[in-house]
């Protein structure tokens, strides 16, 4: 408990500083809305001409959109600090973090809060609102606390990818997140229906950058379609896992890390 | 000996790109996922011969080729630098500098534009390779010419929207917001008749539609003859059009600027 308050008070420290200047908040939630609003402007320009996509039907294919971008907006506004981690081991500055009574990498993680995660967040939930009341699900309360773990864990999948990826820095000493931000561009891949790719794609997504855990399979075990609906089932036990990596990965890289020397 | 100068400053530029190739390269990544994406999803719509909006699935590659192309274009390193130096007040020793500040930008412009073609051409290469048939540019010559107009267009669109940071401090809401708008009102997201009225009258008046749209009408052969003939005047029109509007703007926006200290 006193890890996750910790971590609210480091965070919303950084939320005050980026309040001081409202008009730039809000320029970056309207860019936010905007970008959002892109994908659901060409999925209805495609499906105003086609009644599905590879069985799937528009709010569904907006369903599977929304959900990979909601969990892709928590990056930036949970763990935003992780994009830093490179610069802090580069400079040395990582120090101050291990001197620190709390663990090195919720530290690097709560260390900056990305407000373009505030516009995307708003537009992907809109979009996943108007979705949601237009498909079918047979809602009940266990499936209600499902959903929203699996959501959880989807946010949890991005984050750890996102840290491991960053932690390459402990091994490849560069100022510029640029392995990770590679990676964290695969997850577009993630916002269309899995089925559309070939096997190859599908292994890589699935197994090893696990992205269709923060869309297309949790939709799936939603809706109750496409043959793979109970793997989206296994989003929070996937999360765990990567969860699990991520802390691992940054571990052995912080017994690697010397400092700058000075 | 000016344009000397120019030169100059644009084999700077080729220099500087070298120098950050990796980086670049794996920018490009994030555009080239984009590509896989919507390839996946168009060879899924299209694949039994189908047609959409009269695009046949060789077609729609060719259109998703040449969206590829012209969003690489232009892309330059100068705009971040721009930003900053406005930010920072630097932009004051530029306007010192006894050369034209918009010349000198695009200027740099010209000399990004020698990676990227690169990389174009080597991305171009494995795409006709690998997701073939790829339907051949109809008329070569005229899409050469129209793809020439595309880089002042596109570097001119860049070029005064960064020229906002002279009043906001925020300069990635700006790209982003930016970045999206270009993408749908360009016809890069989805060929511009597959969209509904509304949004087709807008791209019609505005200068985004000649940085994809009519390329990629002319290389599909959507527009031929006096049609292309048209598209591509119009082209230079707004081109030069832009070019005195952005001197318009410079000599309204730099009245804005408050340097600090001395």
């Amino acid at each position: 408990m006193r890890l996750v308050r910790v971590y609210r008070r480091s965070l919303g420290a950084h939320l005050r500083a980026v309040l001081e200047y409202q008009s730039d908040f809000w320029l970056l939630v309207t860019a936010g809305i905007v970008t959002q609003s892109l994908g659901f402007i060409f999925l209805s320009a495609v499906f105003a001409r086609v009644p599905t996509l590879n069985g799937w039907r528009f709010e569904e294919t907006v369903l599977i959109y929304a959900l990979a971008g909601l969990a892709q907006a928590a990056v930036p506004l949970f763990a935003d600090g992780a994009w830093l981690l490179g610069s802090l081991v580069h400079t040395g500055e990582l120090d101050y973090r291990l001197v620190r009574p709390y663990p090195p990498v919720l530290q690097v993680t709560s260390h900056q809060i990305g407000f373009s995660g505030a516009g995307d967040a708003v537009g992907a939930g809109v979009l996943l609102v108007w979705a949601l009341s237009r498909v079918e699900v047979h809602w009940t309360p266990v499936k209600v606390l499902l959903g929203l773990l699996i959501l959880l864990g989807a946010v949890v999948i991005r984050i750890a990818i996102t840290v491991a990826t960053n932690a390459i820095a402990f091994w490849i000493p560069s100022p510029n997140p640029m392995f990770a931000s590679a990676v964290f561009q695969i997850g577009e891949l993630a916002r269309y229906p899995l089925t559309i790719y070939g096997f190859g794609l599908r292994v890589v997504l699935t197994g090893l950058l696990p992205f269709a855990f923060t869309g297309f399979l949790p939709a799936a075990w939603l809706l109750d379609e496409g043959g793979a609906a109970w793997l989206g089932l296994a989003t929070p036990v996937v999360a765990v896992l990567c969860a699990l990596a991520a802390y691992a990965v940054f571990q052995r890289g912080l017994r690697r890390y010397e400092s700058a020397g000075h | 000996m000016s344009v000397k100068a120019y030169a100059r400053l644009a084999g700077t530029t080729v220099r500087a790109t070298f120098a950050h190739r990796i980086s670049i390269g794996l920018g490009t990544i994030g555009v080239i996922f984009q590509l896989v994406a919507m390839v996946a999803l168009w060879t899924a719509l299209l694949a039994d011969g189908t047609r959409i909006g009269g695009y046949s699935l060789p077609e729609m590659k060719g259109y998703l080729l040449v969206g590829f192309a012209t969003g690489i274009v232009g892309r330059g390193l100068g705009e971040h630098v721009m930003a900053e130096r406005i930010r920072s007040g630097a932009v004051a020793l530029d306007l010192v500098k006894p050369l034209d500040y918009q010349k000198m930008r695009f200027a740099e412009v010209l000399g990004g534009l020698v990676i990227e073609l690169a990389v174009i051409v080597v991305v171009g290469a494995a795409f006709v390779a690998l997701a073939g048939p790829v339907q051949a540019p109809v008329r070569p010559d005229l899409l050469l010419l129209s793809l020439v107009a595309v880089v002042p267009i596109k570097f001119l669109i860049i070029y005064l929207s960064t020229m906002l940071c002279f009043w906001t401090q925020n300069y990635h809401g700006l790209a982003w917001t930016r970045t999206a708008l270009t993408q749908l009102l360009s016809g890069a997201l989805v060929p511009l008749a597959l969209l509904p009225g509304w949004l087709q009258t807008t791209a019609a008046v505005l200068p985004f539609a000649a940085i994809t749209s009519t390329p990629a009408l002319i290389y599909t052969g959507k527009a031929t003859g006096t049609g292309a003939l048209l598209l591509i005047g119009y082209q230079f029109l707004w081109a030069a059009g832009l070019w005195f509007l952005a001197r318009l703007a410079w000599r309204t926006a730099v009245r804005q600027l408050t340097v600090h200290g001395g």
